[in-house]
């Protein structure tokens, strides 16, 4: 039999004992939410205030609202890193002694935006740098201070790179002439090429 | 009562002049400009007086001094031969360093008909008016449009206008196979190493739909390129 997906670690089983106490009506909307941000890292899914709500809502203390929310965390993670289907997701949530009602409300909540968060999981990238944005204008040069009567045309593309550390997006410009343009498409198909014959 | 009437009128025939003066070949000075710069005209006055020999030693050191080249040594060894003050030098040199880099902006496709046969082009003409002695401006055209044209790699030549461009460009596609995050990613993703001209290097990742958006892009602007160079506005003669 493979591996548990959920490992029964002395957390996961206190995790779970308040998991079965928590209240059912209000649990899936709390496993959906989860989900959805899911795939954003820093970012914790609660601020302070709603953190207050929800601990009077499921009438847990806060180190056990943390627990519990973290728990849910990790469980949807381990679906998405081992690409679970909705049924083995539930018979492994039951193995652990997970009650029926909250194994069952994860399933359908993974049936219903699982995919989803696998595929915002597949364009995550490692690198600190992403392009984000593509920009260009074309211009037409008639002259300048070394050279007259020109009309190059000039094309400058913009290419807006995302850095990890800050929310601000480098603005590169890059200027290529008609001739440069053409070798950089040729380059561009190249790569093209490559990707195709990957599939 | 000329007042305004008079003013306004003197504004526009001073225009009018202005307007005729500008555009290469066309009226007035020419590649020169609408006024002929002063060290032009000072060696044009001072020329008529130096030997066929001692000019060309000028034109070789002006050429020099274009592609960037340093002339110091030349320039002494020609002050000590030619018995010229250093004034009289400094009129010179400047006069045809100046005189050259107007004319090297026009570009040459323009001219290489006419120069075959009659040796001087059309813009040149006007260096007559100058009293410049005629084999000078033929030698000052086979600078300009002959095969001794100065190289653009020289500093005064250099096209100094421009956004940076791409010096190299290196680029990986990458298939992700497993991550912390996915045990079976199958993801591919595209790593770009773009070094450009101002010494700044950039290397990023391109998702594949933003991969393919770069492509759309770059194949638009490519034609309209195309749509660009054909129409009339660049068929005008000049």
């Amino acid at each position: 039999m493979a591996a548990p997906v959920v490992p029964e670690s002395d957390s996961i089983r206190r995790a779970v004992s308040l998991l079965n106490a928590v209240d059912p009506g209000r649990f899936p909307r709390l496993v959906s939410r989860l989900l959805q941000k899911l795939h954003l890292k820093a970012e914790s899914t609660f601020s302070e205030e709603e953190e207050e709500k929800l601990q009077i809502a499921f009438s847990l203390e806060k180190q056990d609202l943390h627990l519990v929310l973290e728990t849910i965390s990790f469980i949807l993670e381990q679906a998405v890193y081992h690409n679970l289907k909705p049924a083995s997701l539930q018979q492994q949530l039951q193995s652990i002694h997970l009650d029926e009602d909250k194994a069952e409300a994860f399933a359908s909540a993974w049936a219903a935006a699982g995919q989803d968060t696998i595929e915002k999981f597949r364009q995550r990238v490692l690198t600190p740098q992403k392009l984000e944005t593509i920009g260009w204008q074309l211009n037409l040069q008639m002259a300048e201070s070394m050279q007259a009567k020109l009309k190059s045309p000039q094309a400058v593309l913009e290419l807006g790179v995302s850095s990890e550390d800050s929310k601000n997006l480098k603005k590169v410009f890059v200027e290529f002439s008609h001739q440069e343009l053409f070798e950089f498409y040729n380059k561009l198909e190249t790569i093209q090429a490559q990707l195709d014959s990957l599939t | 009562k000329g007042g305004p009437g008079a003013r306004r009128a003197g504004g526009a025939a001073m225009a009018a002049g202005a307007v005729q003066g500008l555009g290469e070949g066309g009226g007035g000075r020419g590649f020169l400009g609408p006024r002929v710069p002063a060290e032009v005209e000072a060696m044009a006055r001072s020329v008529q007086d130096v030997g066929k020999e001692t000019f060309r030693r000028l034109l070789k050191v002006t050429v020099n001094a274009l592609e960037g080249k340093d002339c110091k040594e030349s320039v002494r060894l020609i002050a000590e031969s030619a018995n010229l003050s250093e004034e009289q030098l400094a009129f010179l040199i400047s006069g045809m360093y100046t005189l050259l880099r107007e004319a090297l902006r026009l570009p040459l496709s323009t001219f290489k008909q006419e120069v075959m046969v009659t040796k001087i082009p059309d813009c040149f003409v006007l260096l007559f008016s100058f009293r410049i002695p005629e084999d000078f401006i033929v030698d000052f055209s086979s600078v300009v449009f002959g095969n001794r044209r100065p190289t653009s790699e020289g500093t005064a030549l250099i096209q100094r206008s421009r956004l940076p461009s791409i010096q190299d460009f290196k680029w990986r596609v990458d298939v992700a196979i497993s991550t912390s995050s996915l045990a079976r990613a199958l993801q591919p993703s595209i790593l770009m190493m773009m070094k450009l001209s101002d010494g700044t290097a950039h290397r990023f990742e391109v998702p594949v739909a933003k991969f393919q958006e770069l492509r759309y892009n770059v194949a638009l602007i490519l034609k309209e390129m195309n749509d660009l160079e054909k129409r009339s506005v660049l068929k005008i003669q000049d």
